[in-house]
């Protein structure tokens, strides 16, 4: 990214004049407007109750860590994380493997109904989720899938699916023929193709796939709150919203809850923040 | 492309790699597909169908469904005002919101990208909020428009604005803005992180010529940067406005679409038909979903129309 210095020192030039104050005012209120809510949550998680109301903008001294293990425990926030776990991490594995053949497939092979099949699929990325889940419902109540586990996957599969194989056939696409016909003439089957040239060589896009189904997965409520009622089957989304309901007042165990929400994304966008920023370009900038 | 002459077994033609490689068994390519073939049909196709029936029923909880025709639609179009309040408060959403959006996107954009100080950390820091669910950033901004302590209020007061402090999710006049504003704050740094791969990305000399001609910034920036910009835009904007159409979990999270209908989105109240007022119907909220679709189908086909047409007229 550093490399294009011509063109940063002609922007440079242009917006030198007018970057002295406004400018910098400006870069550090939306700092402190982006980063400061996230930085007050996480002061809220170690204090109690009391004392927010006592002084909401105050620092977390004493610091009290205990929370998080009464969160855990007491308010069942530990029951939720692994719900979401549980179903975050089922629908992601279906969904990298389901969506890899499937893109492999497309990006590999010319059949009849390629197009077909390509536009199908595709079409599921601007589907409105009301006009499937409706129905989605009916059909899980039916298969006696409603308010289980194994329905949200159901219905987290289907929903990424589009994404996943869109995002996987661009890259696979990319990968150049000659490497598939030579291992046409080793004698791979198409499968062993598939398996070991396909994948390794994509796991680039694997890994971004996982990482963004992972993030979009774990946050997502619309589908989580019409198919789960069950306490003891809430992902943490819901728990969060179920916990806030039930206890209105009790902003220092929400703040809890919050952080332990955003634990897991935060980790992965420190240590996979490239690879993520990657697969959101490639969905918007290709 | 006529290579399925010849082409039994996944055999391939040696001497012409490029047709005959691509080519593979039918059950091969069976295999691959039918995993997600699967899924699509019965979790993607059967639903949408059984939606669009459903539309024409009066759908009863045990699965017991009357034929009503075209009703439900016509009591939506003519006898349902919550319906209409819940269309305008998500065009007012979508417009504004969309614009917001890529404008706000970009301006970040440019900021990082003409050289501003600590351009790499300020990147992370605008971008943390798109990774929050609508759960945390719903809640947190609840709190941030607290009547009583929540922060907004209090940056008023401290500014000798006291006159301006309310109760920003409980008066039916501000609720819809302080969802919107709250919505822009998640997505903005979505569309800086776009922006910025697309600026990253420019021709430099194009902008070094510019430079030469002593083209002034907001003159570059009109017509250099922003119609080198368009394809990345129009999908932005194509993106942000599909996103905004089928608004539903902050909403929900924040004002449950109250106070008084004002912030209802068409989401909401479909979900509300459907869960929440125990109508026993699925019928109704599904021919809502149903014309919202198609709604935003034809939208999204206009919009690409619009300005892939001007697009064409100006190169």
């Amino acid at each position: 990214m550093e490399t294009d210095l011509g063109n940063r020192r002609a922007l440079g030039l242009w917006l030198a004049h007018l970057r002295r104050t406004p400018l910098l005012i400006f870069l550090i209120l939306y700092t402190v407007a982006t980063g400061g809510p996230f930085l007050w949550v996480a002061a809220m998680s170690l204090r109690t109750t009391p004392e927010i109301f006592d002084n909401p903008y105050a620092l977390p001294i004493p610091a009290h860590w205990g929370k998080f293990i009464d969160a855990w425990t007491v308010s069942k926030y530990g029951t939720y994380f692994w719900n979401s776990l549980i179903v975050v991490g089922g629908a992601v594995i279906l969904l990298t493997i389901i969506g890899s053949m499937a893109a492999h497939c497309l990006a590999r092979y010319r059949f009849r109904g390629n197009r077909a099949v390509r536009i199908a699929i595709l079409s599921g990325m601007i589907l409105p989720p009301q006009l499937l889940i409706l129905s989605l419902f009916q059909i899980l109540l039916q298969f006696g899938l409603y308010n289980s586990l194994p329905g949200v996957i159901i219905a987290y599969v289907s929903t990424q699916l589009a994404m996943t194989v869109y995002i996987l056939e661009g890259f696979f696409a990319q990968l150049p023929q000659d490497l598939f016909d030579a291992a046409r003439m080793d004698g791979y089957s198409e499968f062993q193709i598939f398996w070991r040239i396909t994948l390794p060589i994509g796991m680039p896009a694997v890994f971004t796939t996982i990482t963004l189904n992972f993030i979009i997965l774990w946050n997502e409520f619309l589908y989580a709150i019409v198919l789960l009622t069950d306490d003891d089957k809430r992902t943490l989304p819901l728990g969060i919203m179920h916990f806030m309901g039930a206890h209105q007042l009790d902003v220092g165990m929400i703040a809890t809850g919050l952080m332990i929400s955003i634990a897991p994304v935060i980790l992965i966008y420190a240590f996979f923040s490239d690879i993520l920023i990657k697969g959101m370009t490639a969905g918007a900038v290709r | 492309m006529s290579a399925d002459v010849a082409n039994t077994a996944s055999v391939p033609s040696k001497g012409s790699a490029g047709i005959g490689a691509r080519q593979a068994s039918p059950g091969t390519i069976a295999v691959f597909l039918a995993p997600a073939a699967v899924i699509y049909a019965g979790f993607i196709f059967y639903p949408v169908l059984r939606t669009l029936y459903n539309s024409l029923h009066t759908v009863g909880a045990q699965g017991v469904s009357t034929f009503v025709g075209t009703e439900n639609y016509i009591q939506l179009l003519t006898h349902d005002s919550v319906f209409w309040r819940a269309v305008g408060n998500t065009a007012v959403f979508t417009v504004v919101g969309t614009i917001a959006d890529v404008l706000g996107g970009l301006l970040l954009a440019l900021c990082l990208f003409s050289r501003a100080p600590f351009a790499r950390a300020l990147r992370i820091v605008w971008f943390t909020p798109v990774l929050m669910s609508y759960v945390v950033v719903g809640i947190i901004w609840v709190w941030l428009y607290d009547y009583d302590w929540g922060l907004i209020n209090l940056v008023l007061h401290w500014l000798g604005l006291g006159a301006l402090e309310q109760s920003w999710l409980g008066d039916p006049s501000t609720a819809l803005w302080a969802v919107l504003v709250t919505h822009l704050w998640k997505w903005l740094g979505f569309n800086m992180i776009i922006c910025l791969a697309a600026l990253y990305a420019l021709p430099s000399e194009v902008l070094g010529a510019a430079e030469l001609d002593a083209c002034g910034w907001v003159a570059k920036l009109v017509y250099i940067i922003i119609p080198m910009l368009r394809p990345t835009l129009l999908n932005l904007l194509v993106l942000s406005f599909i996103g905004k159409m089928m608004m539903f979990d902050l909403v929900w999270i924040m004002t449950g679409g109250g106070p008084l209908w004002a912030t209802e989105t068409v989401s909401t109240y479909v979900y509300k038909r459907a869960f929440k007022w125990n109508t026993f119907d699925l019928g109704y909220p599904s021919a809502i979903a149903v014309l919202w679709s198609a709604m935003i189908v034809v939208f999204i086909i206009l919009m690409t129309r619009l300005l892939r047409q001007r697009d064409r007229l100006e190169f």
